[in-house]
């Protein structure tokens, strides 16, 4: 059996009251991939992320994700990890009280992985979290999302509290382990750059609507193909011309 | 998830046991000097049969600490509903933590059931143990004023405070769910509880039981062993009332004027006779107060071949605790239909 896509999406719309968020959206997302979801604010970036993991339920058309439906039992919960834009995190809880967290709710929690992430941070355990920086709280809340062992994560703006030292050492790390646990991300940015380093797939939101979706050395070599050969093209220039495309 | 609830509890937990236990400290200690001084009092008082002075002296003694403690059982249901319900949901939503929360492997149903349950739970558990340490608090009180129709006295003695407590609570909840911003949240559920609460107090609870009316004939004895009040219109066309004492603990919802033979009001002219000479002549034409040295009795005498009634009409003594069970499912009732909406809600939320 060949194993279901990351994510399949049909026609998928969603409108909060006239305001379309997302509209008309088809993907097809094969399995083993790190995806890049770019586009510019208020695109629909988010909107796309939260319809995935089950936040919220689409206004129209389907979206399935592993396989099941987001977010319709422990089950397909425990299978997707979700990371939120501005890394939520309880600011009263400890960061120990975070890890307890993750252990109660979550039947696959890898209390090892856990702690080693904190030790590597240099983080205190008894720490309150609302004392942590931007940054530390970014990778206090990924730590829960990838904590829970999820087959599937998904990152809204993770890297968009953090320095651009740490943005590098984050998105390695996030890669390697992903490749390690043979996790699918799906992540978002306004930052190309970001995604370049890490993704091999790509999606171009703009608008509400898909400009863009596929492997990231496909749309390269079709790119130069149609540019003509000798012309080398960087991803964020090619990105650039989409977006400007669609305004 | 029975953790996780009672570890973002534990803070509010932690207040309210506080406060129920310094309740409890005082309502101890000041409830067993009130019992000594009620003993003392009728052991002195029923030999010289001077207990209706005594008694009162007592229940002023105590006015102040009483009114405070009703307060205190009045509004723990409502501090539960602002500061424990609106936030439950409201503070997720506020701080963004929903989206952590509800991303764990448990979904947001088990979530929501555990959150409600379990401070439920400890509301209800709360208000009870003020209102249980309250009833026995002012037993003697209310035995010696033998008022348990009041306001303060039904809203804050016994079962009653259970429900509200619910009720206030999923009110909370499920206005936090809506407004999703804890303060107005807050606000609207303060609001919103105290509305109810003057509702059914003033309009559905006397409605909770068909009442019962009586008619009460108008004659010597009625009117010396019950009147507290008689009143003749100035106007010969205008009415006549006379206030009667109900049946001993019944609560009277409402008295008619005095009727004729056929249900009809009786104009004063009629009693004028009677009046005049009871009252004597000129504006002074009503009494007041208890007790037969008013001169209801020979007022009833005089009236008596007139063949008046007053129609009293009243919930019997006996109907104390089903009223207070019914009204507390009332209460239970409004705040599960509120846990279904919340429920509801949760799963179709955007955002």
């Amino acid at each position: 059996m060949t194993p279901a896509p990351v994510l399949e999406a049909r026609a998928l719309g969603m409108q909060y009251g006239r305001r379309r968020a997302l509209t008309d959206c088809t993907l097809d997302i094969p399995p083993g991939h790190v995806v890049g979801l770019v586009g510019p604010n208020g695109a629909g970036k988010s909107t796309l992320l939260k319809l995935a993991c089950g936040i919220m339920s689409p206004t129209s058309g389907s979206i399935s994700v592993l396989g099941g439906t987001p977010g319709s039992g422990p089950e397909q919960l425990a299978r997707v990890g979700f990371l939120a834009q501005d890394a939520p995190v309880y600011p009263h809880l400890s960061i120990a009280d975070h890890l307890r967290l993750g252990a109660r709710l979550n039947g696959r929690w890898d209390q090892g992985f856990a702690e080693q992430r904190i030790a590597q941070l240099d983080l205190d355990p008894a720490q309150k979290a609302g004392r942590l920086s931007g940054g530390q709280r970014a990778q206090l809340a990924l730590m829960l999302a990838a904590g829970k062992r999820p087959d599937l994560l998904i990152l809204d703006e993770p890297v968009a509290s953090l320095d651009p030292l740490a943005r590098r050492g984050f998105l390695k790390q996030l890669t390697e382990s992903a490749a390690q646990h043979g996790t699918a991300v799906i992540l978002s940015s306004h930052l190309i750059s970001d995604l370049e380093q890490a993704c091999d797939y790509l999606i171009v939101l703009v608008s509400s609507r898909v400009r863009l979706a596929g492997p990231v050395d496909r749309i390269m070599a079709a790119h130069q193909e149609a540019a003509g050969t000798g012309t080398p093209t960087s991803l964020e220039d090619l990105v650039l011309t989409y977006l400007e495309g669609a305004r | 998830m029975i953790w996780l609830t009672w570890r973002q509890f534990r803070a509010q937990a932690l207040v309210a046991a506080v406060i129920l236990a310094a309740a409890a400290a005082y309502l101890l200690v000041t409830g067993n000097q009130l019992r000594h001084a009620y003993a003392a009092d009728l052991a002195s008082c029923v030999p010289q049969n001077s207990c209706f002075g005594v008694l009162n002296g007592l229940q002023t003694d105590y006015s102040g600490p009483r009114q405070l403690l009703e307060y205190l059982v009045l509004g723990a249901p409502a501090l539960a509903g602002i500061f424990w319900g609106a936030p439950l949901i409201a503070g997720e939503l506020e701080r963004g933590t929903h989206h952590l929360v509800w991303n764990q492997s448990v979904t947001r149903t088990r979530w929501l059931a555990a959150k409600l349950a379990g401070v439920a739970l400890a509301a209800v558990a709360t208000a009870g143990l003020l209102s249980l340490l309250l009833t026995w608090w002012a037993g003697p009180l209310d035995a010696a004023s033998g008022n348990r129709w009041g306001t303060q006295a039904f809203n804050a003695r016994d079962v009653t405070p259970l429900g509200y407590a619910a009720f206030a609570f999923t009110l909370g909840v499920a206005l936090g769910l809506l407004v999703r911003r804890t303060v107005p949240a807050m606000a609207a559920t303060l609001a919103i509880f105290i509305v109810v609460q003057i509702l059914v107090t003033a309009a559905v609870r006397p409605h909770l039981m068909p009442a019962t009316t009586d008619a009460v004939a108008i004659n010597q004895s009625t009117m010396a062993s019950q009147a507290q009040r008689a009143d003749s219109s100035d106007a010969p066309t205008g009415p006549v009332t006379i206030d009667l004492a109900g049946q001993a603990g019944a609560w009277v919802l409402s008295e008619s004027p005095v009727l004729g033979g056929a249900g009809r009001p009786v104009p004063s002219s009629e009693v004028a006779t009677c009046w005049n000479r009871t009252f004597g002549q000129g504006p002074s034409r009503q009494g007041q107060g208890k007790g037969d040295s008013m001169g209801y009795g020979s007022l009833g005498a005089c009236l008596a071949p007139l063949d008046l009634h007053v129609d009293i009409t009243y919930q019997p003594a006996a109907r104390y605790w089903p009223l207070q069970w019914i009204e507390t499912a009332l209460y239970a009732v409004l705040g599960a239909l509120l846990a279904a909406a919340c429920f509801w809600r949760i799963r179709r939320f955007r955002g």
